[in-house]
């Protein structure tokens, strides 16, 4: 297509080319478009090298995706389990800080991607939740002079305890999102919450569309990190958040060998007994040290277009938290 | 334009390895399968492997159905042992036979209509036969499967056997034998699944059922045999779970008969049961110095 070929020269480039490809499309080509790689996107990827890391090994990008989508295949039925025996528990401290730092109120709508298990949907309809209850208290207290009818009522009409907010959860993997949405019902989260089965590098979502969209410890998996940052911007509102909490590099030495030990030593062999499977774990903790580093994909995240973007090391740089806004 | 440079390029930089695996990590090579010493080997490094065996030691005895606990204890503690039985293998003409043919068992190798067809009496015969009664083979399809064990099976379905997904306690088939991954010698890799697919043949041998008793007493015959420390912490421990009066039938009679055996008989991994299917058992048993074994109930307590 005449269109396509224009647009060739543009592709090279890969921060401006999503844009240039918006211009270039014809109004609802977007929906005939199958889900399948999209034709403009190809011609980029020839540029690229077709060669990626799995872990230490060296694989090519196609197969990346399908060994990724196997490991967590594999490992989604005990996924918490070993979450609480990997890290001591400590997982949940550094999740609950992410949602600190969203500091999310009733009516905003989160984007959580690679959320399978729902950890973060379901801290964020409880703290939205708590903070909508709060909220309702604030109101009656402020009001004086009402009368005991007009106080029931307000607790009766209880449309909505969320005030308006609502979680998608966006996966790859099935297993994953099964075992979500089984989370789900044991916990009785029902309002709210969407499970939507999507590719972070092509999200089935239109442009801005969500206020926040958080990525958990699911950035190192994705074969075209940049391609996700890039989804993550189209789909935010202007003004919109991106957050992502990721394994990052130690910055003190002595925690870095202790972490390494543990790492590479402990973990492999906690999968083994534990969930029966040690090359998953393996691949975790070496994915982990193929990750970039704070800075690096700081500068990553600003090269797909967002601004104000800030890092905070958590645990000596264990994980770190990543924040960056759609101006 | 620098920055656009940048980031078309960025993605190349991973591929240049700048963070190396550390110092003390177990290395898997840079391409996939290089410097492993067979398939589906993990090269472990020796604190891997002492945390290994206890990790696996605990979850054997909290979730006996962990089958694949088992066979990792094993591998992580049985070097010393495997060398001996190696050598033990070496020294016999069977025994160096199979370590150059490295002849395998399980359920596709076997041609069971042949086994079937033998003289009743026969290892092969009896083999089958044990499969059968501890209900190893099961049909294909599985909400038939009651009715075919009452009714004898079809005819058609005899090539289609999986390891019934019903098995009570400890039992496994062939099949179900994980294959060898922490062992860091390839013949020695060899010997410890030698020494998984002949347990059924000692079932067989021993003429002991799958139940937990009948496991137990394989498992002092084995520890006498081999000195695997697998072998005998599952001699020691596994009678943690049994009923005050199994512990008095298994004290008594069958720990004595089974060491005495053990003691009595040639490494059983010396035999070559590939070529043996025909030979009668009793005269096996003979050939092996194994006395009738005591009878255990074949319904035992689990």
């Amino acid at each position: 297509m005449a269109t396509h070929r224009s647009c060739a020269l543009w592709s090279c480039c890969g921060r401006r080319w999503s844009r240039v490809m918006r211009c270039c499309r014809l109004p609802g080509f977007r929906s005939s478009w199958p889900r399948g790689p999209l034709g403009a996107r190809h011609l980029s990827q020839e540029k690229q090298a077709t060669e990626t890391h799995f872990g230490f090994e060296t694989v090519s990008d196609k197969e990346k995706g399908g060994k990724v989508y196997h490991v967590f295949e594999s490992v989604a039925k005990k996924y918490d389990v070993m979450n609480d025996m990997m890290s001591l528990g400590i997982h949940r401290i550094w999740k609950d800080l992410l949602l600190w730092k969203m500091h999310p109120f009733p009516g905003t709508q989160l984007l959580d991607v690679a959320g399978g298990t729902g950890d973060i949907a379901f801290r964020f309809l409880n703290y939205v939740r708590a903070q909508h209850k709060r909220k309702q208290k604030k109101q009656l207290r402020a009001q004086q002079n009402v009368s005991w009818e007009e106080i029931a009522k307000k607790y009766h009409n209880e449309e909505d305890p969320l005030g308006g907010s609502r979680v998608v959860v966006c996966d790859i993997n099935k297993e994953m999102l099964k075992i979500g949405k089984q989370k789900a019902r044991a916990q009785g989260h029902k309002a709210g919450l969407a499970w939507v089965l999507g590719d972070a590098e092509e999200l089935p979502f239109d442009d801005d569309k969500f206020d926040v969209y958080s990525i958990a410890f699911g950035i190192r998996n994705v074969t075209h990190i940049d391609q996700a940052l890039q989804e993550a911007h189209r789909v935010l509102k202007p003004g919109g958040r991106f957050l992502c909490l990721e394994f990052s590099q130690v910055n003190n030495p002595l925690i870095s060998r202790l972490y390494d030990l543990y790492s590479f030593q402990v973990i492999p062999v906690l999968g083994e007994v534990i969930a029966g499977d040690w090359k998953s774990y393996q691949y975790l903790v070496e994915s982990i040290r193929q990750f970039p580093s704070q800075e690096e994909f700081k500068e990553m995240i600003e090269d797909a277009g967002f601004e104000k973007v800030t890092y905070e090391s958590l645990t000596s740089g264990i994980v770190a938290i990543h924040s960056g806004f759609k101006l | 334009m620098a920055t656009l440079l940048r980031s078309a390029l960025r993605p190349l930089r991973p591929l240049g390895g700048r963070r190396g695996p550390a110092a003390d990590v177990p290395l898997r090579g840079v391409r996939h399968g290089a410097g492993l010493l067979y398939p589906g080997h993990i090269p472990t490094s020796p604190l891997q492997k002492a945390l290994l065996a206890a990790g696996s030691a605990g979850m054997s005895l909290y979730n006996p159905y962990r089958h694949d606990m088992v066979a990792v204890l094993g591998e992580t503690t049985g070097h010393r042992a495997l060398k001996g039985l190696r050598d033990q293998m070496r020294k016999d003409p069977e025994g160096a036979e199979i370590l150059q043919e490295r002849p395998r068992i399980s359920l596709s190798t076997l041609d069971l209509d042949k086994l079937r067809s033998l003289p009743e009496g026969s290892l092969g015969q009896e083999y089958l036969r044990f499969l059968d009664v501890n209900e190893l083979l099961c049909h294909k399809f599985q909400q038939a499967w009651t009715l075919c064990v009452s009714q004898g099976r079809p005819r058609g379905c005899q090539r289609h056997y999986i390891p019934c997904p019903r098995t009570p306690l400890l039992r496994v088939s062939p099949d179900t034998r994980a294959p060898t991954r922490f062992v860091d010698d390839e013949e020695l890799a060899y010997v410890i699944q030698r020494y998984r697919e002949v347990h059924d043949m000692l079932h067989t041998l021993l003429g002991m059922p799958t139940n937990i008793l009948g496991e137990i007493v394989v498992k002092w015959f084995e520890a006498v045999q081999t000195g695997l420390p697998m072998c005998i912490l599952g001699a020691l421990f596994g009678p943690i779970r049994l009923s005050a009066q199994s512990l008095q039938v298994l004290v008594s009679e069958l720990i004595p008969w089974a060491v005495q055996n053990g003691r009595r008989a040639p490494c059983v991994l010396n035999l070559y049961y590939e070529r043996r299917w025909e030979q009668p058992l009793l005269a096996l048993r003979e050939e092996l110095g194994i006395t009738e074994p005591p009878t255990v109930h074949v319904r035992g307590p689990a």
